[in-house]
C-alpha cells in the first residue's frame, strides 16, 4: 500500500515537466477552474472531501462534459462520487445532481482515473458553472504507529495532495483539512500552510496547470473507533401474510490500529477516559419504523446488551458486541428483525409488485467491505428484476424454506466498499398471482386429508390373516 | 416512487391471526373427533363413505388452514 503510493510520488516527479507540457497542451482545449475549494473531513474513520469546482469554457466550442481526475491510490479507496450542478446564490441554493460516468483520457498520466460529469445543459464560450462534488473514501487513514496499548490514544496518517488533481489548470484554490481534534503531530508543510485549532489550510495556490501533484501527509489523532464490517449478508425475506423478515450476518473488525500487549478488564472499566480510548464499545443501527421480534445473537447464544428505541418515525438499535473491539480483533454476530409488509411492498397501476427497501449497512459510520443482498421473494413470483440506483453486481437462484416445492426465487445484490450514504432504498419488481398465495394452505390441507383417507383405508380393508368369524361359522 | 403506488399488506388482519388459529383448530378437532367417534361406533358394513370422505374433508380444511395461521402467528412466515 505504502510502497504503492511511494512509487505513484516518484512517477509523478518523474512525469512532472512532462506533465507541466500536458497540462499546457489540455488547457488549450476549453475548460479552465477559475477557483476550487476543498473540505476535507477526516474526524470519522471515513474520509469525506467536499469540492466546490467554478468552471469557466474558454474555448471555442461547448462542452458538454467535466471531468474529475483521481491518482490510483484514491481510485482503489473510493467508496463515492456525487456531483451536483448549483444554481442561485447563498439561501436560494439549488442542487441538482449530475450522472457521474468512468472514463479515459489519452494525455492523462498513467494510472490516472478520470470520471466524467454530464452537464445537462451544454456550457458555451465564457460562460461558468459552480459543481459541488462529493467524494468519499475508505480505508485512507493509516494507523501510525500500528501498534498500540490498551492506554495509548490512536494516531494515524492521511495523505493527499496540497492541490486539486485536476485534468483542468487551475486558477485559484484552497485546501482545508478538519480532524477531529486540535492533536496533529506532525504535517507537511508547504507555502502556504496554517493550522487554526483542529483545521489545517493549504492554499491559496495561484494557476497550477493541469495535473499537478504535491504530496502531503498530515499526522494526528483519531480515535474514533474504525468499525468495518469485512462481510455483510443481509437477508430480506418477504411474505404476503404480512411480514418483512430481515436476518443479517456482520463480521465486524476494529480496523484502527492494532492492539498491542494485555488487555486489563479492572482499568478499562475503571479509567474509561484513558484506557481503551479508541476501542469499540458499540454501535448505533438506524432501522425502519415499526421494526418488531429484533434479536441479535452469535454462534453461542443471544447477546443481551442491546438496546432498542422506537417512535412513528424511526427506531434505533444499539448494540455492545460481546467484549469491546480493540484494534484487529474481531466479532461475529447476527441481528433480525421483522418489519410490516404494507410499509415496504407496493403495487403499481399495471399489476406489477414492488419492494422497496434501503440499501447498505443500518449501522451508524460504519464501512462494509463486502456487501451481499439476498432479496427472498414469496413462491411463484415471476421476473424478478432490480433496481439500484449504483452499479452493483446482479444475480439469482433458488432457495428453500417452509412449505416450498418449487423454491422461492431470490435476487442477490452484491456490492464492495459501501459507506452510509450508499443507504438509499432500491426496488425489486416482481409478478405475481394471488391465486398462489392459497399454496400454502391447500397444501396443509391435503396433507391433513392424506392422513384421514389414510384412516379410512385402514378401518375399511381387513388385513387379518384369519377368515372372518362369521364366515367360518356358516361354513360349519 | 410511482405516486399511483398503493401499498399491499396481508389479506387479513395480522392481529387475527392467533385467534383464528385458535378458532379453526378447535372446530378442526371437533370435526376430527366426530369423525373417529363415527369410525369407532358403526361397524364396517353400516359405515358410508361418502359421509367418511366429507367428515375428513372438512375436518382437514379447518385443520389445514388452522395449522397455517398458528404458523404465522407464532411467527413462521410461510
Amino acid at each position: 500500500m505504502g510502497a504503492s503510493r511511494l512509487r505513484f510520488f516518484a512517477l509523478i516527479f518523474i512525469l512532472l515537466p512532462f506533465l507541466f507540457l500536458f497540462g499546457i497542451s489540455y488547457a488549450s482545449s476549453e475548460l479552465v477552474i477559475n477557483k476550487a475549494e476543498r473540505r476535507i473531513d477526516l474526524t470519522s474513520s471515513i474520509v469525506r472531501v467536499y469540492t466546490t469546482l467554478k468552471v469557466e469554457n474558454t474555448g471555442p466550442s461547448s462542452a458538454s462534459e467535466v471531468l474529475l481526475a483521481f491518482s490510483p491510490a484514491e481510485t482503489e479507496h473510493l467508496s463515492v462520487i456525487k456531483a451536483s450542478f448549483v444554481e442561485g446564490k447563498r439561501k436560494k441554493k439549488t442542487f441538482s445532481p449530475l450522472p457521474v460516468n468512468p472514463t479515459k483520457l489519452p494525455s492523462a498520466p498513467k494510472g490516472t482515473q478520470l470520471f466524467s460529469l454530464s452537464l445537462s445543459k451544454p456550457l458555451n464560450n465564457g460562460e461558468s458553472i459552480t459543481l459541488e462534488v462529493l467524494t468519499i473514501f475508505t480505508h485512507s487513514l493509516q494507523p501510525f504507529p500500528v501498534e498500540i496499548s490498551q492506554s495509548e490514544s490512536q494516531f494515524v496518517h492521511y495523505r493527499d495532495s496540497a492541490v486539486l488533481l485536476s485534468p483542468y489548470e487551475i486558477k485559484e484554490q484552497i485546501t482545508y483539512i478538519k480532524t477531529p481534534s486540535n492533536k496533529i503531530e506532525s504535517y507537511t508543510r508547504v507555502d502556504p500552510t496554517n493550522v487554526v485549532g483542529t483545521e489545517l489550510k493549504y492554499g491559496r495556490f495561484n494557476d497550477r496547470p493541469a495535473f499537478s501533484f504535491l504530496p502531503i501527509m498530515v499526522h494526528f489523532e483519531n480515535n474514533h473507533p474504525f468499525a468495518v464490517v469485512e462481510e455483510l449478508i443481509r437477508r430480506i425475506e418477504v411474505s404476503h401474510w404480512g411480514s418483512v423478515q430481515v436476518k443479517e450476518h456482520y463480521r465486524l473488525v476494529h480496523a484502527g490500529a492494532r492492539h498491542k500487549g494485555v488487555f486489563s478488564r479492572v482499568d478499562y472499566q475503571a479509567r474509561p477516559a484513558f484506557s481503551g480510548v479508541s476501542s469499540l464499545k458499540h454501535l448505533l443501527a438506524r432501522l425502519p419504523p415499526h421494526v418488531h421480534s429484533v434479536y441479535y445473537r452469535d454462534e453461542i447464544g443471544n447477546i443481551s446488551s442491546s438496546h432498542l428505541r422506537g417512535d412513528s418515525q424511526k427506531s434505533e438499535l444499539e448494540i455492545q458486541p460481546r467484549y469491546p473491539l480493540f484494534g484487529g480483533w474481531k466479532a461475529h454476530f447476527i441481528i433480525g428483525y421483522s418489519l410490516p409488509l404494507q410499509d415496504f411492498l407496493f403495487e403499481t397501476e399495471e399489476g406489477k409488485r414492488y419492494l422497496n427497501f434501503s440499501f447498505g449497512c443500518p449501522f451508524v459510520e460504519t464501512v462494509v467491505d463486502k456487501l451481499t443482498i439476498k432479496i427472498v421473494l414469496p413462491e411463484g413470483s415471476k421476473v424478478p428484476t432490480a433496481e439500484v440506483p449504483f452499479l452493483v453486481e446482479q444475480d439469482q437462484e433458488t432457495s428453500f424454506s417452509y412449505l416450498d416445492v418449487i423454491g422461492r426465487p431470490v435476487v442477490v445484490l452484491k456490492a464492495k466498499n459501501i459507506v452510509p450514504e450508499h443507504n438509499v432504498p432500491f426496488q425489486v419488481h416482481y409478478k405475481f398471482n394471488r391465486i398462489f398465495m392459497l399454496a400454502e394452505p391447500l397444501m396443509l390441507v391435503s396433507a391433513v386429508f392424506l392422513f384421514f383417507v389414510a384412516c379410512i383405508a385402514y378401518l375399511n380393508i381387513d388385513l387379518s390373516i384369519a377368515r372372518p368369524s362369521s364366515l367360518q361359522s356358516s361354513k360349519e | 416512487m410511482a405516486p399511483s403506488a398503493k401499498p399491499i399488506g396481508s389479506p387479513l388482519p395480522e392481529a387475527w391471526y392467533p385467534t383464528l388459529a385458535l378458532l379453526l383448530l378447535t372446530v378442526g378437532f371437533l370435526v376430527t373427533a366426530t369423525f373417529f367417534i363415527y369410525e369407532a361406533t358403526s361397524s364396517r358394513q353400516s359405515r358410508s363413505l361418502p359421509k367418511e370422505l366429507a367428515t375428513g374433508a372438512v375436518a382437514s380444511i379447518f385443520l389445514g388452514f388452522g395449522s397455517l395461521f398458528l404458523l404465522l402467528a407464532t411467527g413462521v412466515y410461510v
